[in-house]
């Protein structure tokens, strides 16, 4: 499949609204499939807005390499389907029904099966985009390995739309797992963190093992051979999407993660921990209690940042700077000189010295 | 205070180093590890390239803290400054110009702390590859990037490069198992980037470091993400009668779905080379070896050999001999793994490639590269990652026939031109340095390679470190010689 359409003239037309308006200082605010509407800092400056819904293509996908080229506009679950019909997977993406494949990315949001592929940001080999003064650039390469030239790609993915607007990307894909099953088991936080990290020791490269306070999750992946029940659990459903006023979003070392979620579980709060990976969903209802989660992280050497949350809530989602400020600075400088992208939605120091 | 405009971190100028600052260097780590004699540094301006560089002083560091200073000496006498570790840069990353500082690191070769839990490793960047693995295997763990340099490259120069390596196919280069490090930055501004702890708020600069060839700053700790030891593994050798029914195998055992750990191959000049070094039984008369090796648990590697065995056959391969236990598993990896070693049989010097050409390009792209040895008169091997289209043509020669080395450099340019027209990449693991430098505007426009200067320039704004690299001159807009005529064939202008 090779449509190689004519993306140039949207491609033009966002390079001069771009260039236009950072002459201006016009703040300009990204927008894919709207699913990650309540993250970030809450921007109190008016505001145009760029629809990446323009950029629908699926450029190429090309089976025989597991390389395809996607606009970001394209929604994940389309993306998907496109690729299932040829028995191949975006493995590293997460499920969300209403994401763009730039949406996903500029949040650097990955799928339950990180303990097993890794970080979405991985599968990225090429980026187009566009920079807050309207240049179109391109780095990367369309190869499944390259390390010519420096590594921008990784720096757009995370950055939510603060250095550019994706409008292309190259991705590695995988083949589609020939089976796959979830496991479940029911218990207290203490027992079941403790068989999840055995599972993790003992199994090789399960796709996930997800423990809240009272229930244990595991997906295995590979031969049917190998979907055997883990002693004591049996099969399941993944764990449902957890709902609440807000979602934090923490990280700490992997090491770390039993002692946060006996914390989390001592505390009341409803949490899904991502054993082997540090990553950490919990929900909160008030800035008391966010300020509780927050501090559990740090405590345990990592962070947290509100991933869902109504605006009263987001006046601090990124927690403390991070460590290499002035770096960061210096590369919005760099993408985004007149400091229109997203304005006020990411961590707060970037947009004050220049 | 912003200097790029009287350097400029492309350009480039002559470093003076005064007594003054040499003295400074030996006040922070003595005189015995500031070297200044004229052998010495003829050896620290030389890295495993092609190229002689231009050394003005070798300072051997072996704590943070003095690469910190030493940094700070640099910048207040404005002398560039080239990171160091092993000085196996196949690109020329390593090599100091004009007279520039070299810090090694070669010395901070400790490995600091192992959790192995995460699991993970805090290392010194002068911690050998190799010996970082050994450190871990006690615990069932290994290190997953495995270039064929690992018993002599460092950690550091992994990740200045992003250094891949035959392993990397399913588990993938450096970037991807590096959780955390430490820098110094050109002003002498130590900073600790990211840790064990996933997805820190932030530009993801840990990512943009690796990678960065020694452009950015200097890493002096890594946080190394370990991989636990799969339960099987089995390694396979087919041989081919042709490199296109090889290539085709190689191709179809990627489509089938299959990912091995690692797939590998050879042609007939280097296989008779490796095998007259190192005795492993390979098959001397065949056109072309694939090494595969699947590893995972049993059922899953029963399955994949199928599947590979069936495509091998069906593309035409003579024999399949798999190893049948560790011993010779390591002899076929031996093999693979000094193959460069084993060239010096050929001719006394080589030059390496390491385009990267989509899989599916593969057979026609061996095919042109056969070619271009014909019309240059050379002997041109190949032994390379074929599961990831990571090409190695390797061109023998001898560098004291001046006629011999012009057709050598010809020979190089044609192979990047047919790599890059088949949609490829310049480096797929060596990093760029000096050797593919004027090569970027093959891959990249000029706002491309722009971007890229105003992103390094963030890490350097004085354009010290490892100035004249990565970025042929002219790449930021605004600089004013644009070398027209230095630029390949072909160049986007």
């Amino acid at each position: 499949m090779d449509l190689a359409p004519d993306t140039a003239p949207n491609r033009a037309a966002l390079c001069a609204d771009l260039a236009n308006a950072s002459a201006r200082g016009q703040h300009m605010r990204i927008v894919g499939g709207g699913s990650g509407g309540r993250r970030g800092g809450v921007s109190h400056t008016e505001s145009d807005v760029i629809s990446t819904r323009t950029f629908d293509r699926i450029i190429s996908h090309e089976p025989a390499d597991l390389v395809a080229t996607v606009e970001a506009g394209v929604g994940v679950a389309e993306f998907q389907a496109a690729l299932a019909r040829h028995g191949q997977t975006w493995i590293q993406a997460p499920t969300n029904p209403h994401s763009t494949v730039g949406g996903v990315l500029a949040r650097a949001e990955s799928g339950l099966r990180r303990l097993r592929y890794g970080a979405i940001r991985d599968s990225v080999l090429q980026v187009v985009a566009i920079t807050g003064d309207g240049r179109l650039i391109q780095a990367g390469g369309k190869t499944v390995k390259g390390v010519a030239g420096y590594d921008i790609p990784r720096l757009m993915v995370g950055a939510y739309g603060t250095l550019g607007v994706i409008v292309e990307v190259t991705l590695k894909l995988w083949p589609t797992p020939p089976s796959s099953q979830w496991f479940t088991a029911e218990g207290s936080t203490h027992t079941l963190t403790q068989r999840g990290e055995q599972i993790r020791r003992e199994t090789h490269q399960p796709g996930a093992i997800i423990t809240s306070a009272d229930r244990l999750w595991v997906e295995l992946i590979g031969p049917s051979a190998d979907l055997v029940p883990p002693a004591g659990m049996h099969a399941g459903d993944p764990p449902p999407a957890l709902t609440g006023v807000g979602r934090m979003d923490v990280g700490v070392g992997p090491a770390q993660l039993p002692g946060l979620a006996a914390a989390l579980a001592r505390r009341g709060y409803a949490f899904q921990a991502q054993l082997g990976v540090g990553t950490c969903t919990v929900i909160f209802d008030d800035s008391t209690q966010l300020n509780e989660i927050r501090q559990f992280a740090i405590d345990a050497g990592g962070h947290a940042t509100i991933g869902d949350a109504p605006d009263e809530l987001r006046s601090d989602p990124w927690g403390p700077p991070p460590a290499g400020m002035t770096l960061m600075q210096r590369l919005k400088t760099a993408c985004d000189p007149a400091r229109i992208l997203n304005h006020g939605q990411f961590i707060g120091d970037l947009e004050g010295a220049r | 205070m912003r200097r790029s405009s009287a350097r400029g971190n492309l350009g480039g100028m002559p470093t003076v180093v005064t007594t003054s600052a040499i003295d400074h260097f030996r006040e922070v780590v003595g005189s015995e590890r500031v070297l200044t004699e004229h052998i010495e540094r003829l050896l620290y301006a030389k890295d495993g390239s092609m190229n002689q560089g231009d050394c003005g002083v070798a300072v051997l560091c072996e704590t943070t803290h003095e690469v910190a200073a030493c940094m700070r000496i640099a910048a207040e006498h404005d002398l560039a400054v080239v990171p160091r570790g092993s000085g196996t840069s196949l690109a020329g990353s390593a090599i100091p110009l004009d007279g520039s500082v070299v810090i090694s690191v070669a010395r901070m070769n400790r490995v600091l702390s192992i959790d192995s839990e995460t699991p993970c490793a805090w290392v010194e960047p002068g911690v050998l590859n190799l010996d970082l693995t050994t450190a871990v295997s006690h615990l069932g763990l290994h290190y997953a990037p495995d270039p064929s340099s690992q018993a002599a490259c460092s950690i550091g120069g992994n990740v200045a490069t992003n250094a891949g390596g035959p392993h990397c196919l399913a588990s993938g280069v450096t970037s991807q198992h590096i959780l955390g490090l430490e820098i110094v930055l050109p002003d002498g501004e130590i900073l600790t980037i990211g840790g064990p702890a996933p997805d820190p708020a932030g530009y993801d600069l840990r990512g943009f470091i690796v990678g960065g060839e020694g452009t950015l700053g200097i890493v002096t700790k890594v946080c190394v993400k370990l991989t636990r030891n799969p339960p099987v593994v089995r390694t396979m050798l087919a041989d081919f009668s042709s490199l296109t029914a090889a290539g085709k195998a190689v191709r179809d055992i990627i489509a089938e779905g299959v990912i091995p750990a690692a797939m590998e191959m050879m042609d007939s000049t280097m296989t008779r080379a490796v095998e007259a070094f190192v005795h492993a039984g390979l098959p001397t008369e065949s056109a072309a070896v694939l090494l595969v090796e699947l590893d995972g648990t049993a059922a899953h590697v029963s399955e994949h050999t199928h599947v590979v065995e069936r495509i091998c056959r069906e593309s035409g391969a003579n024999h399949i001999r798999v190893a049948a236990d560790e011993a010779e598993r390591a002899l076929l990896w031996k093999a693979r793994k000094n193959a460069f070693g084993a060239c010096a049989r050929i001719a006394p010097n080589y030059y390496l490639h390491d385009c990267v050409v989509p899989r599916t390009r593969l057979v026609e792209v061996l095919s042109a590269i056969e070619e271009i040895a014909a019309r240059h008169d050379l002997v041109i091997m190949n032994v390379f990652h074929a599961g990831d289209g990571n090409l190695h043509p390797l061109i023998s020669f001898d560098r004291r026939d001046d006629a011999q080395v012009t057709r050598v450099l010809a020979a190089g340019n044609d192979i990047i031109t047919v790599c890059m027209n088949a949609g490829g990449t310049l480096s797929g693991e060596h990093g760029i340095g000096m050797e593919k430098r004027d090569f970027m505007p093959l891959q990249f426009g000029i706002a491309d390679l722009d971007a890229q200067a105003r992103c390094r320039e963030a890490f350097d704004p004085e354009g010290r470190m490892n100035p004249r690299k990565v970025l042929p001159a002219g790449s930021k807009c605004g600089d004013l010689a644009f070398p027209h005529e230095h630029l390949p064939e072909g160049t986007w202008i």
